[in-house]
């Protein structure tokens, strides 16, 4: 069979020793700031990419996704033992995960969480494995208009799901669009919204918002309420489950793994929106739904699950159509095309070893996850016990040095500063940053997408609905806001959420 | 009525943001939709955006109250008073001939004095120091040296939290201007200047 | 976005002038990473060459060198980078006919870079005709089927790297000799076209030869017409425009430039070691592999032909009434 071939000839690529080392790298790096709170997988990759120039390009990502999908492990550790989210995507595994720790239940908590994670990122693996090339296929067949709608329903998905407010969220997405368009146009060359400063002719930095909204303005919130950095409740206990919460954590993880596939699918989606996903779902679903609030372990294998297999799936998209599906994604996109890789359909035929090895590899990637996160849970516990107040300079430090590098210009620097205290006020007012990323980050696409959809269309916008595929993507994404909009279901999410707070 | 301050001040935000894009738009060229020029796209999405803000601002009066803290007249003053004295320090040091005018300068200058007005105040320290030491990073970075920079710095930041001893803050500052010399400089070479240029 | 990222190659190198003074550079040069900026998307003529480019001189030279593409407004987002950056031969720019000779023209006063003052000119790596394909199943094997469709009332619909480029003077041009506007679609280089067009969603593309050459042989797409004034020894079975009654042909190239000031010693050196590498009996196989001719000009005489370049395009540009728009 095909697939056994080609899985083969991945992990022969990535069982290849120098592929092998920088797996553990990413994985390790990933683990440590996924358990650290207040610096994530985007400021870290976008540090470390330079480290992978000198590598081959199959080398480069498979250290950037073992960052990503380790940090989705390294969050739950923070999230059950200190109840801080070490990640965004953890978020959620708060809310049980730190009540079973205060009832001694820690260690089987961290168990779950890891083996959960585990056991997704297998599936999910298989997933990409299996539906990547079969993609591939159809990504070929899409066309301008596709792409656009595709975009847009990423889009609208990850404002619908994002916390808070649904009519907020889609503002921030679009003010996220509006400031993509800050830069040249590439169309015509014309200078927009610059104001004249040479700096900005390619563009606000990503790297910049990205860091002042998540990195700064995090570590003034989070010095902002010492009483959220609360010490360590107790000790890890045993870590193992007994075979009643072993018997209801099963069907959690299976729904969390498929929940997050689907979710990991969507540009716009990714780790965060799975995780959220899964847990509303469990709320409604899970045999221990009236345990919610006391330390349900549904709560914490469902979420825990989910953003770990939709940390794989999200590569999908990249690896099949060239669209990242998230933050992350994007600078994956930079790093293929730094290697003269452009993503797209063509990258499965053209780059074999690339693509067969990136799968290989996470799993071999999880694998070695599994085994950083239980027997060496203690390290990691270790590590949290570093205060708040070194931790934060530290932060700092590595976030203003990570900007300059850009291009050696304080410009990126002051800009950061903006940032910062724009993303602080934003959180003030309850205006969710990451969807305004995804929009910055997909909006100068979709302008490219919807003028070339309109050159071969001649300027008949019909061309949006005619076409199947655009018009299936649209009509999702008009389902999924009128969804929001019903009464009863937005009441669901937001009573999930009140509780989180 | 109950008005959503947090609702009422975000549909602010969202609305003024796009008027002022709509308006710096006009200077682009629509183009039709068949070809569409440079404004086409901004003005979508500013569009879009300015309903938004409408939408969020109906909303907002009636799905409160969600009030902010409530700040105290210090705290609003210093704001001010920064917003002033930052400005005015911007403008005044682009008028200064040598180092202090010299590239991005003055808006270095102009952002560390501005946010270290407030943080005179003891509740706008998180926010504000943290800021003025991002600020303060970059505006010494290139003449005094990364070591320098990051001493300063993580100094000035210390400040933000009450919990912090002298000697940890010094110990603090050895052990990331060690670390950062190993990886930044000596692990990944990046070309900064590490000690001050004469 | 993932421009803002591809800035992270600086981290690779780049002192700023101020810190160092600058003769010394001239004489440690090259002690860091050398940047060649590429301003297309990955898969085009300009990256291809650049690739194999940067490849060669970094055996020669001892030093990583390190392409980074920045597409964009007809190549001039990239060009105009390596104008403003400091000229101590760490940062170069694969200069080609749109940057320097087309788009200036077509994009007036929002080029803020003059394409012969700006620049110190290295060497002319490559010369090829252009070349155009479409799409197999698009039934389209002639010139002219592709009038015929263009006239037909849905029009033609005609794929190149961007606005700009040589190839889209040539479907302005082209439309001019049918009588009948074409539908130019302009893309971020030509990698991304060369992708529509094989998926079908785009039935035809004007690209210059090198890009085009492994597509053509693999079948993934038909050549049907040859800019060039007698076939090309490489492709003996592909007619010129000229055979099919369009008087049409079109050469575009493909150099080396760093920004004005770089130390002569410097750009003498790199002109050295790109002839040198061009002169290897495996480059020249690869290059008429490619379809392409390697340049043979000193520093000087590469800015020569910049300048009459530019001087030739400007009224063609004119007459044809091209627009980025």
């Amino acid at each position: 069979m095909d697939l056994v071939t080609n899985l083969a000839h991945g992990f022969g690529v990535a069982l290849t020793l120098n592929n092998l080392l920088f797996c553990l790298i990413g994985c390790v790096i990933g683990t440590a700031i996924g358990v650290l709170p207040g610096i994530g997988p985007v400021a870290t990759i976008s540090l470390l990419l330079p480290i992978t120039f000198g590598q081959p390009a199959t080398t480069a990502i498979i250290m950037l996704a073992g960052i990503y999908y380790g940090a989705q492990y390294g969050g739950s550790t923070t999230a059950i033992l200190l109840n801080l989210p070490g990640e965004v995507s953890s978020v959620v595994t708060t809310l049980e995960g730190y009540k079973m720790a205060r009832r001694g239940r820690a260690g089987a908590a961290l168990t779950i969480a890891a083996l959960g994670s585990f056991f997704a990122g297998t599936v999910s693996t298989l997933l990409v494995a299996a539906s990547g090339p079969l993609l591939t296929q159809v990504a070929l067949s899409f066309g301008p208009a596709d792409y656009f709608s595709l975009m847009l329903l990423g889009l609208v998905i990850s404002a619908v799901l994002a916390q808070g407010s649904v009519v907020k969220s889609i503002g921030m997405v679009v003010f996220g669009v509006s400031l993509g368009m800050v830069g040249t146009d590439v169309q015509t060359g014309q200078q927009r919204f610059t104001f004249g400063i040479p700096e900005l002719s390619d563009g606000v930095g990503f790297v910049s918002i990205a860091m002042g909204m998540f990195g700064i303005a995090e570590i003034i919130l989070n010095l902002e309420r010492p009483e959220a950095r609360s010490v360590m409740s107790g000790k890890v206990g045993s870590l193992m489950m007994t075979r009643e919460e072993f018997k209801r954590a099963t069907p959690a993880v299976l729904r969390g793994t498929v929940v997050g596939s689907l979710l990991g699918i969507l540009p716009g989606g990714g780790a965060a929106l799975a995780s959220f996903g899964s847990y509303m779902m469990e709320r409604k679903v899970s045999k221990g739904r009236h345990e919610f609030g006391t330390g349900a372990i549904e709560g914490v294998a469902g979420p825990e699950s989910a953003n770990n297999a939709a940390s794989q799936t999200s590569f999908i998209p990249l690896l099949t159509l060239g669209i990242p599906a998230n933050a992350v994604m994007a600078l994956m996109v930079g790093a293929l095309i730094i290697q003269g890789i452009q993503p797209g359909p063509r990258m499965v035929e053209a780059q074999p070893d690339l693509f067969w090895g990136l799968i290989a590899s996470m799993w071999v990637g999880n694998l070695m996850l599994l085994v950083i996160n239980l027997p060496l849970i203690g390290v990691w516990v270790k590590l949290l016990a570093v205060p708040y107040r070194h931790m934060y300079p530290s932060i700092m430090i590595f976030c203003a040095i990570g900007v300059y590098s850009l291009q050696n210009n304080v410009f990126d620097v002051y800009q950061t500063v903006f940032f910062g205290i724009f993303g602080y006020l934003c959180s003030k007012l309850r205006l969710e940053a990451a969807p305004m990323l995804i929009g910055f980050v997909l909006g100068p696409m979709m302008e490219e997408h919807l003028r070339r959809a309109m050159l071969l269309s001649r300027g008949d916008p019909m061309v949006f609905i005619e076409r199947p595929i655009s018009a299936g993507m649209l009509t999702v994404a008009a389902i999924a806001l009128a969804a929001m909009l019903m009464p009863n279901i937005r009441k669901g999410k937001d009573a999930a959420l009140a509780e989180g707070g | 009525m109950k008005i959503n301050t947090k609702d009422l001040l975000s549909a602010a935000l969202l609305i003024s943001l796009a008027l002022i894009g709509l308006w710096l738009n006009t200077d682009h060229t629509m183009g039709s939709a068949r070809r569409m020029g440079p404004g086409y796209m901004p003005w979508l999405s500013f569009m879009l955006q300015l309903g938004l803000g409408c939408i969020v601002l109906g909303f907002s009066l009636f799905n409160g109250p969600d009030p902010l803290e409530k700040w105290t007249a210090a705290e609003i003053g210093f704001l001010i008073a920064g917003g002033v004295v930052g400005m005015a320090a911007g403008i005044a040091a682009s008028h200064v001939p040598g180092w202090v005018s010299a590239g991005w300068n003055p808006l270095g200058i102009g952002m560390f004095v501005g946010c270290m007005v407030p943080a005179i105040v003891k509740s706008w320290r998180p926010l504000f120091l943290i800021s003025a030491a991002f600020a303060l990073f970059g505006l010494v970075l290139e003449p005094l040296g990364l070591m320098a920079a990051i001493a300063l710095s993580v100094i000035l930041s210390a400040f933000a939290d009450d919990t912090h001893k002298p000697v940890g803050v010094v110990g603090l500052v050895v052990f990331l201007c060690v670390l950062c010399w190993a990886v930044f400089i000596y692990e990944l070479d990046i070309r900064v200047p590490v000690w001050p240029q004469f | 976005m993932s421009w803002a990222l591809r800035r992270r190659i600086l981290l690779a190198g780049m002192i700023p002038a101020s810190l160092t003074a600058r003769a010394a550079i001239a004489q440690a040069w090259p002690a860091q990473p050398i940047r060649l900026v590429v301003p297309f998307a990955p898969g085009g003529t300009t990256d291809l060459v650049a690739r194999l480019v940067a490849a060669g001189l970094q055996d020669r030279l001892g030093v990583s060198v390190i392409v980074e593409n920045r597409a964009g407004a007809g190549a001039t987002v990239g060009t105009d980078i390596v104008a403003r950056s400091t000229p101590d031969g760490y940062t170069l720019v694969m200069s080609n006919i749109a940057s320097h000779a087309i788009s200036p023209s077509v994009y007036g006063g929002r080029v803020r870079y003059d394409a012969v003052t700006d620049f110190s000119h290295i060497a002319l790596v490559i010369t090829n005709p252009t070349v155009w394909v479409a799409n197999p199943r698009s039934g389209i094997r002639t010139l002219q089927d592709a009038a015929a469709r263009a006239k037909g009332p849905s029009g033609l619909d005609v794929a190149t790297s961007g606005a700009g480029s040589s190839n889209h003077l040539m479907v302005v041009r082209m439309g001019q000799l049918i009588g009948k506007e074409l539908n130019h679609i302009p893309f971020r280089g030509a990698g991304p076209a060369m992708q529509a067009v094989i998926a079908g969603q785009v039935p035809m593309m004007s690209d210059s030869l090198p890009s085009a050459a492994s597509h053509i042989r693999q079948g993934s797409v038909t050549a049907v017409a040859m800019a060039s004034a007698q076939r090309h020894p490489a492709f003996p079975d592909v007619p010129t425009f000229r055979e099919q009654g369009f008087d049409l042909a079109s050469d575009s190239w493909f150099g080396l430039s760093a920004p004005a000031g770089t130390p002569a010693p410097i750009v003498q050196r790199i002109h050295r070691e790109t002839m040198a590498f061009l002169a290897v009996p495996e480059t020249r196989a690869r290059f008429s592999e490619l379809g392409g001719t390697p340049g043979d000009l000193t520093p000087e005489g590469y800015a020569d032909f910049v300048r009459r370049e530019v001087a030739a395009w400007a009224p063609l540009v004119q007459a044809s009434g091209a627009t980025p728009d």
